[in-house]
C-alpha cells in the first residue's frame, strides 16, 4: 500500500486541527534537524580543541543519519507522522528562499547550461528506462512511472503521472520506493565519487541536481559536498522540475491514445497544473534581489531561512526513509531503478564534463 | 505533487510555499525580521 511508505503528501483540511496535528511532527523535524547542526559543530569544536584530525561532515549529513536512525531502529509513533510528511513544503519553501542567492544573470547562464543537459538527460533516461522495463517484464505503466521518477523528479513527477495515466496504486508504490531507496543511496555515493574525483562544486552540484532524483535527496547530496554545490544542484534540479508539465503530457496523450488512460482536454491548463509553482517562486526571488530590492544584510537574512527551511526538510529526508518497508515492495522494479540510476548516474557525468569543457563551468 | 482536490479556491502545498517564502521575505525586507541568525 502506498501509505506503508509515507508518501510526501499533507491532506488539506481546512480546519484549525489540521494545523494540530502537524505540529508534534514539525518539532520533531526540528530538533533532528537542530541536533545535525550541533553535532557537526560540536564534533569540529572538539576535534580542534584537542588537535584531531577529523573530517567535517555537514550538518546535513548528521541530521539525515540521526532521522534514518530513528525511522528504522525505533517506531515513530502516529502522531508525528502528518507533521514529518511536510519536510516537502519546508524543501520548496527554501528553494523560493534560495532564489535570494541568485542574481537572475547566473539564473539565465546556469539556469540554461542546466536546461540544455536536462533536455538530453530526459530523452535518454527515459528510453533506457523503457529499454529496462521491457527487458525485466515489468508492466508498460509500472515502467513509464519508473522512466517518469527517473528522468525528471522523483515522487512528485510519479504522482503527477500517476493520475494522468490512471495507473494503479501498487505500480505507483513501487516505482515510488524504488526512486526513494536509490535516492538514499545517492546521499552517500554521489559525495564520495565527487570527493576522490576532486570535483569542483559547480560540477560536482551540476552532477547532483540532474543525476539524483527526488528534489529533497538532490538537494541534500549537493548540501553534503559543500553549501556552493548546494546552491548549484538546486539550481540544476528546478531547471529538471520545469520540465515535469511536458513529459506527464506526453505520458497522458500516448496512454489515452491506446484507451488505457482519460482523455487530456485543456492542454494548457494540464500543463499549469502540473507546473511546479516554486519554480515560478525561486526566478520572482532572483528577480527582486538582481533589482536591488533587498539590502546585503537582509540576503544574508533570507539566505539563512532558507537554511533553515533545508535543515527540516534533511530531517524529514533521514525521517521518512524505512528500509524495511521499501525492501517489502519486491526485488524487480528496485533492480530496473537501480540499473537505470547507475546509468543515468553515469550519463549525466559525462554531460556535466562535456558541458564543463564547454562552457568551463 | 498534491494539487487542489475539488474546485474552490484550496492551494496547492507548492503555492502555500511560495505564500510563505514571499510573506517571510517581506517580513525581513520591511524589517520584521531584522537578522535570521544561523
Amino acid at each position: 500500500m502506498a501509505a506503508s511508505i509515507a508518501l510526501p503528501r499533507v491532506k488539506q483540511q481546512n480546519t484549525p486541527l489540521t494545523f494540530v496535528r502537524l505540529i508534534p511532527g514539525i518539532l520533531l523535524l526540528a530538533a533532528v534537524g537542530y541536533a545535525g547542526k550541533f553535532l557537526e559543530h560540536f564534533l569540529n569544536t572538539y576535534a580542534k580543541s584537542h588537535h584531531w584530525t577529523f573530517p567535517n561532515i555537514e550538518y546535513v549529513l548528521w541530521a539525515i543519519l540521526i532521522g534514518l536512525t530513528i525511522s528504522n531502529l525505533l517506531t515513530v509513533p502516529e502522531i508525528f507522522q502528518p507533521g514529518i510528511a511536510t519536510y516537502e513544503f519546508w524543501l520548496k519553501t527554501g528553494i523560493v528562499l534560495l532564489g535570494s542567492r541568485f542574481v537572475l544573470a547566473d539564473v539565465l547562464k546556469l539556469g540554461g547550461i542546466s536546461l540544455a543537459l536536462v533536455v538530453v538527460e530526459i530523452s535518454l533516461s527515459l528510453l533506457l528506462m523503457h529499454g529496462l522495463g521491457r527487458a525485466f517484464n515489468l508492466t508498460p505503466k509500472l515502467t513509464s512511472l519508473l522512466a517518469v521518477g527517473s528522468s525528471i523528479c522523483g515522487v512528485s513527477a510519479i504522482i503527477a503521472a500517476k493520475g494522468a495515466i490512471d495507473a494503479d496504486d501498487e505500480d505507483s508504490t513501487f516505482a515510488i520506493a524504488a526512486i526513494l531507496a536509490l535516492g538514499a543511496l545517492a546521499l552517500f555515493t554521489f559525495p564520495l565519487i565527487g570527493h576522490s574525483l576532486h570535483l569542483s562544486d559547480t560540477v560536482f552540484g551540476l552532477w547532483a541536481g540532474l543525476g539524483v532524483d527526488n528534489t529533497a535527496e538532490a538537494t541534500a547530496t549537493g548540501a553534503i559536498y559543500s553549501d556552493a554545490a548546494g546552491k548549484v544542484a538546486v539550481l540544476a534540479k528546478t531547471a529538471r522540475n520545469a520540465m515535469i508539465g511536458f513529459v506527464v503530457l506526453a505520458y497522458a496523450i500516448y496512454w489515452a491514445k491506446r484507451g488505457q488512460a482519460s482523455t487530456v482536454g485543456n492542454k494548457a491548463a494540464f500543463l499549469w497544473n502540473k507546473f511546479p509553482k516554486f519554480v515560478l517562486g525561486f526566478l520572482l526571488m532572483s528577480l527582486l534581489v538582481s533589482f536591488h530590492t533587498f539590502s546585503k544584510d537582509q540576503i544574508t537574512s533570507l539566505a539563512n531561512l532558507s537554511r533553515w527551511a533545508f535543515l527540516l526538510t534533511f530531517a524529514g529526508v533521514g525521517l521518512r526513509t524505512n528500509f524495511r518497508q521499501m525492501s517489502k515492495q519486491g526485488l524487480r522494479p528496485f533492480v530496473v531503478g537501480a540499473l537505470g540510476e547507475v546509468l543515468i548516474a553515469a550519463l549525466t557525468f559525462g554531460l556535466v564534463l562535456g558541458a564543463n569543457r564547454i562552457w568551463g563551468l | 505533487m498534491p494539487a487542489s482536490s475539488s474546485k474552490s479556491f484550496a492551494l496547492s502545498l507548492d503555492t502555500w510555499a511560495v505564500i510563505l517564502a514571499l510573506a517571510l521575505a517581506l517580513a525581513v525586507r520591511f524589517d520584521i525580521f531584522k537578522k535570521i541568525p544561523w
